[in-house]
């Protein structure tokens, strides 16, 4: 019902895109596009199946870099790109050339392609989409039979079709090079970058800026066309230090803009900037955290990034590629798969993940779009009812028990398909607690559970700024399928009096969706989270060429029974050399 | 006394450089930082270092590329790295010494800001020689625990050696470029591909770059040099109806953009690319083969660089885990008697033509000059770096990297000499003459070689590998030479020198960028064509795919009307 629901609704929205916007002007990529793919159907090796769906996905983006540290420049960089994506599928919806361990690969000639054109230039373009379009079908060929050749030997378990039918969608926007003045952004970033000079116990410090403008094109052979604007800013610092015992403490800022003319004026950054600073002199002086078991609170944008990274992550669910038999391939999958209909949350909750609203409060949403990277209309889905589980993200790759894309492809993936991504996710709770006496609860819990302190988190490592070795020590220490979470940056010991003292270097243990049903108390607040996020552990910074602008709109919640414990790791020496003076 | 006067000078150019140049806010922080880090290390470390590096290497680039008359990219930027280097230990043994082929990574190559910032250089350097100190200490603890364990090297020679410090300073001019001129430029040379509907994809490439090193050390080195780099490259692959993979490169090196030739000389490299790749098409495929060819100047100077070159960096002849092809033969006859071999990277042209491979300063700071490694066939000495071997305790200005790797001892430009010069009619007479005396079908001409590899490891099979992509059968009955593809050549090194006979008269120049433990770095080969009396073929591995299984969709010399 919901899937034919939705797809009626992709229908009337591409009809009212349509009426919308003025005949555009011939585009002569979108015309070699769906010239090729027309051509392309035809496609045959000796009398092997011919293509039955065949789709180009093209970022075209120009993007504009700037990094310093302490005041110098250390990168500027100024980029156009196009980087296309050919998809062939043979066989059938049934079963086809995808989610098969060796789908993706290419098995056959590459060409030598190099770059995609920069020009608008009709014969060219379809010149490369040409040789991609035969390198593709060659892989997809070969990955069918060797995926028949595999499952020969294995007992069929539940059969899920390979790929979802989708309404066609035709919705065309205008794609905008980038406007940004870079002059000014690399002196202002420069000049932000000269705040940590007067921090000198902040050992390492960069700033980044980054704004991209441009989009993607969709075309594929069921008749959809899609040319939708992609636009984000950016700008986000770090920060290190070493605690006397050796201990690196971290922290990060970002702050993110659809459009970079809306990008937070100086003052507002430099103060985002000298905070970040002075929570990593603080962390460095903090003491060491303890073992803890009890009530955490996790206040402002702890609460929203809790619901990022252990709710909405777990909303994608993975399926299990087909594989040959004795050999293994790494699939997380959702801690949430199988529960449809259980409650997930406390029943006071509910979750819309909403693509289509484009403001909340005022501000514009990071996360909204019309279309996704398989040109699928996106709507508002309702993910969580009174805290009962109703659905999942979906893109056209079916996975058990659910068949048909609701529009959530925001990410490259595996295996023949995309990756799910939540927009802009609303968490709302109808009993909410003023946030201010949350912390009062969480005192009063500690009083009657005869704790000598309770656990605030202000601040959760997500997206993680950890360097890779640390995000990989990390990976590798989670026990058992669950995902590890990321680490609490801001972490405070709350004693009965309302005292706070900042405490550094404690892990969760055990924190993941199932935690969520032990939310005691939900704040009356509502914080705007937004990230890029990424299919990368933690959502990495910098681990993966892709990430998707996201934002999470979440109160602060009081959470039962979590355990935190000292992180156990070898600690590097203090350098022998004294830092070197700073210069004002 | 000779040491005397050379220091002098230096000391002469030195300071005839310093009166031109800037004031250097970068090399003053650099030494300064040094100068602290280093005293403070020596004072409360341990172990302590005993010496220290700073190298920076600023990079500026600008690049375009296109293909078929359309842009398919537009880059630049500037960026600095630093290579940080510590020693502790002795010089007698550090923690750069070599254990059983396995050589220590300290330095990262960390980005450092391009800008005469002193918080932001001063902050990084400091950071960078934490990082670097702690990694020397540990191995130096490592080695001396497995040099007690295993069996002593055969070559017990020092791991540094003492050098003449060096004061330089001049930084290369400006890079410039016009970069709507070029993409105009790359535009019209990559649309003269339209006119040959067999090849596949095609490509013409413009990169310039300037490359300024800043060197501080504990020595008292303190040097500021550097160079710009011009590049041109033009290719083109198609595939053939057996699936073979077919492509021909071209490329113009000069110092700077004005240096590169004007359109028609490249126009007309875009046609050979493209003409050869047309040719390669109809070509039938190389059958293994064993007789006697010809290589021309260029394919013959990638050839020496690959099969002799690699095989007289000093630091080889120490590795045990080499394979030492001349360790031993310092003083014996390697080549044949008319042959010399030179590196020298002082050269920067050779007639008109500008060499890839010169440099000023090494990355250990240690001045280029020319080494004549091999003299009338005879072995002298090998390419040094600062990592002394038996026999050779000095540097000989050899000692380069690409920034983040270590250093080692690399050549720079190739030159091959010869006193037993023919024209080249007449080395093609002479090989007609062994290809009759030999009683073989046809000798081969090799005329271009992109590259190759060798095997220097003693656990791998010593031999070469060289990919030549156009190559000729010569027939003795004087039909016309007929290409051939899918050929490359195999051999082992000592037997392929001793079967060289005669070369011409003329040098050709092969300009490129040579891949080895320390990174790409800028080399020349400069070699007249030379006769061997015997070389082998053997047929290439190939791919197995079909070519495009559709037409291509629009014929791209009509572009013009199709829109």
């Amino acid at each position: 019902m919901r899937r034919l629901l939705l797809g009626a609704a992709a229908l009337g929205a591409a009809m009212a895109w349509s009426a919308q916007e003025p005949a555009p002007a011939p585009d002569p990529m979108l015309q070699a596009m769906h010239d090729e793919i027309e051509r392309s159907r035809k496609l045959t090796l000796s009398n092997l199946e011919a293509p039955y769906f065949i789709e180009y996905l093209i970022d075209d983006e120009e993007n504009f870099s700037v990094t310093a540290s302490l005041g110098g420049l250390v990168g500027r960089r100024h980029e156009r790109f196009r980087s296309p994506e050919v998809h062939v599928r043979v066989g059938d919806y049934k079963f086809d050339n995808t989610n098969y361990t060796g789908s993706g690969f290419s098995f056959g000639t590459r060409y030598n392609l190099e770059r995609f054109p920069l020009e608008d230039d009709y014969p060219l373009l379809r010149r490369y989409l040409w040789l991609q379009t035969d390198s593709a079908y060659k892989s997809a060929v070969e990955a069918i039979s060797r995926k028949r050749a595999a499952l020969r030997n294995l007992t069929a378990g539940e059969q899920i079709d390979d790929f979802a039918h989708a309404q066609p969608v035709h919705y065309i926007r205008a794609l905008p090079r980038l406007a940004i003045d870079e002059e000014a952004w690399t002196n202002r970033v420069r000049a932000l970058s000269a705040v940590f000079a007067q921090y000198p116990e902040v050992e390492n410090s960069t700033v980044v800026m980054e704004s991209s403008d441009g989009g993607f094109y969709v075309v594929n052979s069921e008749g959809t066309e899609v040319r939708a604007r992609e636009s984000s800013t950016y700008l986000r610092a770090q920060a290190t230090a070493q605690a006397p015992d050796g201990m690196i403490v971290r922290d990060a800022v970002a702050f993110h803009s659809l459009d970079a003319t809306h990008m937070p004026v100086d003052a507002e950054l430099n103060r985002g900037l000298a905070a970040l600073a002075e929570n990593v002199v603080a962390l460095a002086h903090a003491p060491k955290g303890e073992d803890y078991s009890g009530p955490v609170l996790f206040a402002g944008i702890a609460g929203a990034q809790i619901f990022a990274e252990v709710l909405g992550r777990n909303l994608a669910l993975t399926r299990r590629p087909a594989m040959e038999q004795g050999r293994g391939a790494v699939v997380s999958a959702s801690e949430l798969e199988g529960r449809t209909g259980a409650r997930v949350l406390p029943d006071s909750f509910d979750v819309v993940d909403d693509p289509t609203q484009k403001e909340w409060r005022g501000r514009p949403l990071y996360g909204s779009y019309d279309v996704d990277r398989e040109g699928v209309a996106a709507a508002p889905l309702h993910l969580i009812e009174k805290g009962v589980l109703k659905g999942f993200l979906l893109t056209r790759q079916p996975v058990r028990g659910f068949e048909g894309s609701n529009g959530r492809a925001r990410m490259p993936g595996n295996y023949g398909a995309a990756t799910a991504g939540f927009s802009n996710l609303f968490i709302g709770s109808s009993e909410t607690t003023p946030a201010a006496e949350l912390k009062h609860k969480l005192m009063e819990l500690c009083r009657t559970r005869d704790k000598p302190y309770g656990i605030m988190v202000r601040k959760m490592d997500f997206p993680s700024s950890a360097p890779l070795d640390e995000a990989r020590r990390l990976l590798a220490g989670s026990p058992g399928s669950t995902h590890p979470v990321s680490i609490p940056i801001l972490v405070y010991k709350v004693y009965p009096d309302g005292r706070e003292e900042l405490v550094r270097g404690l892990r969760f243990r055990g924190l993941n969706a199932r935690s969520l049903k032990d939310i005691l108390a939900a704040g009356d607040d509502s914080t705007v989270f937004e990230f890029m996020n990424s299919p990368a552990p933690f959502a990495l910074i910098g681990a993966s060429s892709f990430a998707a602008e996201t934002s999470v709109v979440a109160p602060s919640i009081l959470v039962d029974d979590l355990e935190l414990h000292p992180a156990e790791e070898e600690l590097p020496k203090l350098p022998v050399a004294p830092a070197p003076e700073l210069v004002r | 006394m000779i040491r005397l006067v050379s220091l002098r000078l230096t000391f002469l150019v030195a300071v005839a450089a310093i009166a031109s140049a800037q004031p250097s806010v970068l090399l003053d922080a650099m030494s300064q930082e040094l100068n602290r880090n280093f005293s403070a290390l020596k004072e409360k470390a341990d172990p302590p270092p005993y010496f220290m590096s700073y190298e920076v290497t600023e990079q500026e680039v600008r690049s375009v590329s296109g293909t078929l008359g359309a842009l398919t990219a537009s880059e630049g930027g500037k960026e600095r790295f630093l290579d940080v280097s510590v020693r502790v230990g002795s010089p007698k043994l550090d923690n750069y010494h070599r254990v059983r082929g396995e050589r220590g990574q300290f330095t990262s190559g960390a980005p450092l800001t391009y800008e005469d910032n002193v918080n932001s250089i001063k902050r990084r350097l400091w950071l960078e020689t934490d990082r670097a100190y702690r990694t020397a200490a540990e191995r130096l603890i490592r080695i001396k625990t497995n040099t007690q364990v295993k069996v002593a090297d055969e070559d017990n020679s020092d791991d540094f050696s003492t050098e003449e410090p060096a004061v330089f300073q001049q930084a290369p001019p400006k890079l410039k470029f016009d970069e709507a001129a070029w993409s105009e430029r790359i535009r019209q040379l990559s649309a003269r591909f339209q006119h040959y509907p067999g090849v596949l994809t095609s490509r013409v490439a413009v990169l310039c770059q300037t490359d300024t090193r800043y060197l501080v050390d504990t020595g008292g080195t303190r040097v500021e040099h550097g160079r710009g780099f011009a590049r041109v490259v033009v290719t083109a692959s198609a595939k053939a109806a057996d699936g073979t993979d077919l492509s021909a490169f071209e490329s113009f090196e000069a110092v700077d953009a004005a240096g590169l030739p004007e359109d028609k000389a490249m126009l007309a490299a875009v046609d050979r690319v493209a003409k050869d790749v047309s040719a390669l098409l109809r070509a039938p495929e190389a059958e293994p083969f064993v007789g006697p060819a010809i290589f021309s100047g260029r394919a013959a100077g990638v050839f020496f660089h690959e099969i002799f070159g690699h095989r007289v960096e000093g630091h080889r002849q120490k590795d045990e885990s080499e394979g030492q092809t001349f360790t031993k033969s310092v003083g014996a006859k390697v080549l044949p008697d008319f042959l010399s071999v030179v590196f020298d990277p002082t050269r920067r042209k050779i007639g008109a033509v500008d060499l890839n491979g010169w440099y000023d300063y090494d990355d250990e700071g240690v001045k280029a000059r020319p080494v004549t490694v091999v003299d009338k066939g005879v072995l002298k000495t090998f390419l040094m770096s600062r990592s002394p071997i038996r026999g050779f305790d000095r540097s000989n200005g050899h000692g380069r990297r690409q920034p983040g790797l270590e250093v080692v001892s690399r050549q720079s430009n190739l030159l091959v000499e010869s006193t037993n010069t023919v024209t080249e009619a007449k080395l093609r007479q002479m090989l007609i003459g062994e290809i009759k005396k030999q009683n073989k079908p046809y000798g081969l001409y090799f005329r271009d070689i992109t590259g190759g590899f060798t095997t220097t490891q003693r656990t791998g099979l010593q031999a070469f590998k060289v990919i030549p992509v156009i190559v000729y059968r010569v027939y003795p009955d004087g039909r016309p030479d007929e290409l051939v593809r899918g050929a490359d050549i195999v051999g082992t090194p000592l037997a392929s020198f001793a079967k060289i006979l005669a070369t011409s008269d003329k040098a050709e120049v092969f300009n490129g960028y040579c891949g080895a433990e320390s990174g790409s770095v800028p080399v020349s080969a400069v070699s007249p064509a030379i006769l061997v009396s015997e070389i082998e073929i053997e047929k290439k591995a190939k791919s197995q795919d079909r070519p495009p299984l559709l037409p291509e969709p629009t014929s791209m010399e009509s572009k013009g009307d199709s829109k």
